[in-house]
């Protein structure tokens, strides 16, 4: 038996079922589902399973790669629905859009998106819950209350376990509407829970997509055509063939999609080692083609050029030349930063079996929606006659949306008939990659005489994530400057431009996108403006903001102002230090979230210790008060890395880099202490995967400029000659 | 044949002898808890214990452990009650978590041999593992808690 209802005010729609064996199970569909509300499709067993013995599981739609998403949204929905969190199992929905709504995991939009609808859900299957305890002690339900997993007969004090309600529940009208908490009610929301895997983690028995197994399943390796657009020239597989253990070589043709293969020589054996092994044995020639040319340090010379010359406008307001003409002051700049590979501790890797049909696919994915659409595509069959196991990703970082690596082993399977996983090696991993652009900014800057910023040139060059998309653009398109005429400094003269840049790799979502480069570029002009101006860069940065009169960005000046301030506070801003010792700082909006960061260094000579990153965040409610924590904890950690040491070095072509002896990301020992502090907010939860990666670059540059009058523009700051 | 001891129980080494005990442990056993990060010892993600001294397996043929004892993650203690284990759900150390069977492992072969180290000591012994998450702050605190316990085990 099925029962539905809409809430047309937010369109989101709840249905409840019985299920088998009995028991609750209640299904919420998403606004942008709408269509589907009352198709047969709908499948209620999405979400919330209440079992007669009171186990509850709840499913997590959005993908888990270590952000905590699978812990925090779960939790908003136990809290409404007053469960206790100690029978709550967590469990990985499967590729399922139309049970689970948007799965794409990326931009840091998973709490932005479900957040409402799975507190609904929660409070939902609490009020059911509530009718069917009325029910049996034939009373009404306002004299009931639910709290920790059983409902209480307020004037009587009888209770019955939520176990024991699961059947009749699952009978009951679903409520429309239901009221939500009030924040002082919350017994989950906001507070520090363990994340639900942890103990699975510790023991190693938490599967990720490149621990699964499966019967007759056969291993692969792969090497790829090291430069985009080449082919391949010649092949002699005599001597792979020979390894004992070696099944099939098999030549994968480049899919020209976005997230189609480059190109590649897998070998498939009965092991992956074997395949390893017998993939360098392979005699392979490929041609080149037209990026072969493609060198990153005379590529970086050239967005330099680009920017420090006219380039195409892309906004414009008030009146710049005038600015310019008045100024007291006027600051000039150019930062850079290189190509960066996300480099997750497991590399890509995916089990494929291709069927009559069908196909059925484990892999470590931010995106099954992409899987299923390109696999669809490219074996000829409907995307929903690909079911995708969405397995834990071990780290993925933007990586992992793209889904290359898997319609790699579709090919495979296809050609021998047979399940297969497909892990690529490290090599592989760093050599073909959507890398985070490489970029250059010139901003020219004036101020009046009392510190004001007048007017702001702004010129941005780096090859787009859209030329994934479109390979013929030359430049950057608009939208991906937008960032320059919305962000909440005050500056009423500006004009935007963006630089010849044609891209010659693939470029892709990294943790906190273009946020890296353009909370570099902010973050450090500032500082030096503040330099200029003679005054302290907490007090030049309030100014900047102060000055922003457009009624739109009140609410981005006011929580950008606060995190700053935060953050100043909290790590003594503008107090004595040792000689060689500094203090930066710098704030970035992005992705609806706002951080500061204020890095504390030493400096001796050549040698830069981060010894404290105090980091303000504002992300309206906080959900898991640790899991956040550990994201900032994270991305202070990420920043370090693609600050001080990593990048993406190509030439002819093709990556120099190929494991992390020269790809250096961060170790244990130059983990600085990091505090995290939150502002109590009652704006609603905003993501955090990527937020806190973008105002780190600068803060830490500004702090080496304040220890030793060094300003470092281009990153990283230490690159590796490779 | 020769056999190598894991966890505890006695396996045929019936593979090529110059495969690493990694690719041994995880697809002849399907033992996987032990994990491939870079195939070159550089990242510790596959670390175990061989007769109780943290090695990276990503790099040891399985001809070079015939007769000798090894432990994984999984055979590291009978409940996942290890002090090192416990004062990783304590401080909630693990975010992906694909990296921490191995810094597990290294943490627990190094307590073993420094009964009471320093932040530096933690640091030297732990700097092979890398974590892309970045939770090293935490894995610092959880070590420091694990030496603590030890301490008082003895």
């Amino acid at each position: 038996m099925e029962h539905a209802i809409q809430n047309p005010a937010r369109r989101t729609f709840i249905k409840a079922s019985a299920l088998v064996g009995g028991g609750l199970a209640l299904g919420v569909s998403l606004p942008s589902m709408a269509h589907q509300h009352l198709g047969s499709d709908f499948n209620p067993s999405a979400f919330i399973h209440l079992y007669k013995n009171g186990d509850v599981v709840l499913f997590c739609g959005r993908c888990e790669m270590g952000q905590g998403i699978s812990t925090a949204l779960p939790a908003a929905v136990a809290d409404e629905m007053e469960a206790d969190w100690s029978r709550v199992t967590v469990k990985q929905g499967e590729g399922n859009a139309e049970k689970y709504g948007p799965q794409a995991t990326g931009g840091s939009a998973s709490i932005v998106t479900m957040y409402e609808p799975m507190r609904q859900a929660g409070a939902t299957a609490k009020l059911m819950l509530i009718a069917a305890a009325a029910k049996v002690w034939r009373v009404s339900a306002e004299e009931c209350e639910a709290s920790n997993h059983v409902v209480i007969h307020t004037p009587s004090q009888k209770t019955l376990g939520y176990g024991e309600l699961a059947e009749l529940a699952a009978v009951q009208e679903v409520v429309e509407a239901p009221t939500l908490k009030d924040k002082s009610q919350f017994k989950y929301i906001g507070k520090a829970l363990p994340r639900h895997d942890q103990s699975m983690v510790v023991v190693g028995e938490r599967t990720y997509g490149v621990d699964t197994k499966v019967p007759g399943m056969r291993y692969a390796a792969i090497v790829h055509c090291p430069v985009l657009g080449g082919k391949l020239k010649s092949l002699d597989d005599t001597d792979a063939r020979a390894v004992a253990g070696v099944i099939d070589v098999v030549t994968i043709p480049r899919l020209d999609v976005p997230f189609g293969s480059v190109g590649g020589v897998a070998v498939v054996a009965d092991n992956s080692w074997t395949a390893q092994k017998a993939v360098k044995a392979l005699v392979v020639e490929w041609e080149s083609g037209p990026n072969g040319n493609y060198d990153t340090k005379a590529y970086r010379a050239q967005l330099i050029a680009n920017v420090e010359k006219p380039a195409e406008k892309v906004a414009e307001r008030g009146d710049l030349t005038a600015a310019f003409e008045t100024a007291e002051h006027k600051v000039s700049a150019t930062y850079t930063g290189g190509h960066l590979c996300h480099a997750p501790m497991e590399p890509n890797a995916s089990v494929v079996w291709v069927k009559d049909g069908s196909a059925e696919v484990w892999a470590s994915t931010q995106s099954p929606e992409d899987i299923q659409n390109v696999l669809g595509d490219y074996l000829g069959i409907e995307p929903k006659d690909v079911y995708v196991h969405v397995m834990m990703s071990g780290g993925a970082f933007g990586r992992k949306f793209k889904c290359d690596y898997v319609q790699e082993a579709a090919a495979i399977s296809k050609h021998i008939n047979a399940p297969v996983q497909l892990i690529w090696t490290r090599e592989e991993d760093m050599r073909t990659g959507y890398y985070h652009s490489i970029n250059a900014q010139h901003i020219e800057a004036s101020m009046d005489a009392d510190g004001n910023v007048t007017g702001w040139l702004h010129r941005a060059a780096f090859p787009s994530i859209s030329s994934l998309f479109n390979p013929a653009l030359e430049r950057a398109p608009a939208n991906s400057l937008g960032e320059i005429e919305n962000h909440p400094f005050g500056i009423a003269n500006l004009r935007s431009e963006t630089g010849e840049a044609p891209a010659h790799t693939r470029i892709g979502w990294y943790r906190a996108v273009y946020a890296i480069f353009y909370g570099f570029a902010y973050g450090s002009i500032a500082d030096e403006l503040a330099h200029k101006a003679g005054m302290d860069t907490v007090t030049f940065l309030h100014k900047l903001y102060d000055n922003n009169k457009n009624p739109e960005h009140k609410e981005q000046v006011a929580r950008s102002k606060a995190v700053l301030q935060l953050a100043a506070d909290k790590a003594g801003f503008g107090r004595k230090l040792p000689p060689g010792e500094g203090i930066g700082i710098a704030v970035h909006h992005s992705f609806r979230s706002y951080v500061a960061m204020a890095v504390h260094v030493r400096v001796t000579g050549d040698k830069i210790e981060v010894l404290n990153v105090d980091c303000a965040v504002d992300c309206g409610q906080v959900l898991n008060k640790d899991g956040a924590t550990a994201q900032q904890e994270g991305a202070v950690v990420m920043g370090m890395s693609l600050s001080l040491y990593t990048e993406i070095v190509f030439k002819n072509g093709a990556v120099v880099n190929s494991n992390f002896h020269d790809y250096p990301v961060l170790r244990i020992n130059e983990m600085p202490n990091v505090r995290v502090h939150f502002v109590d907010s009652d704006y609603p939860p905003t993501g955090l995967g990527e937020p806190g990666v973008a105002p780190f670059p600068a803060a830490l540059t500004n702090a080496i400029f304040a220890a030793s009058g060094t300003r470092h523009r281009d990153l990283p700051i230490k690159p590796m000659a490779i | 044949m020769s056999s190598v001891t894991i966890n505890g129980k006695e396996y045929p080494i019936d593979v090529a002898p110059d495969m690493p005990l990694l690719w041994f442990l995880r697809d002849r056993l399907e033992l996987t808890g032990t994990k491939f990060g870079c195939g070159s010892g550089l990242c510790g993600a596959c670390t175990v214990h061989i007769d109780g001294t943290a090695t990276r397996s990503c790099v040891m043929p399985i001809s070079a452990v015939a007769g000798r004892s090894i432990t994984t993650i999984e055979g590291l203690s009978e409940n996942g009650d290890h002090p090192v284990q416990k004062a990783w759900l304590k401080h909630q150390v693990p975010q992906c978590g694909y990296c921490q069977a191995g810094q597990i492992m290294n943490a627990a072969s190094f307590l073993a041999n420094n009964k009471q180290p320093s932040e530096q000591d933690i640091e030297a012994a732990m700097q092979g593992n890398i974590c892309r998450c970045g939770t090293y702050q935490r894995i610092k605190l959880a070590i420091a808690d694990a030496a603590d316990e030890l301490a008082k085990e003895v």
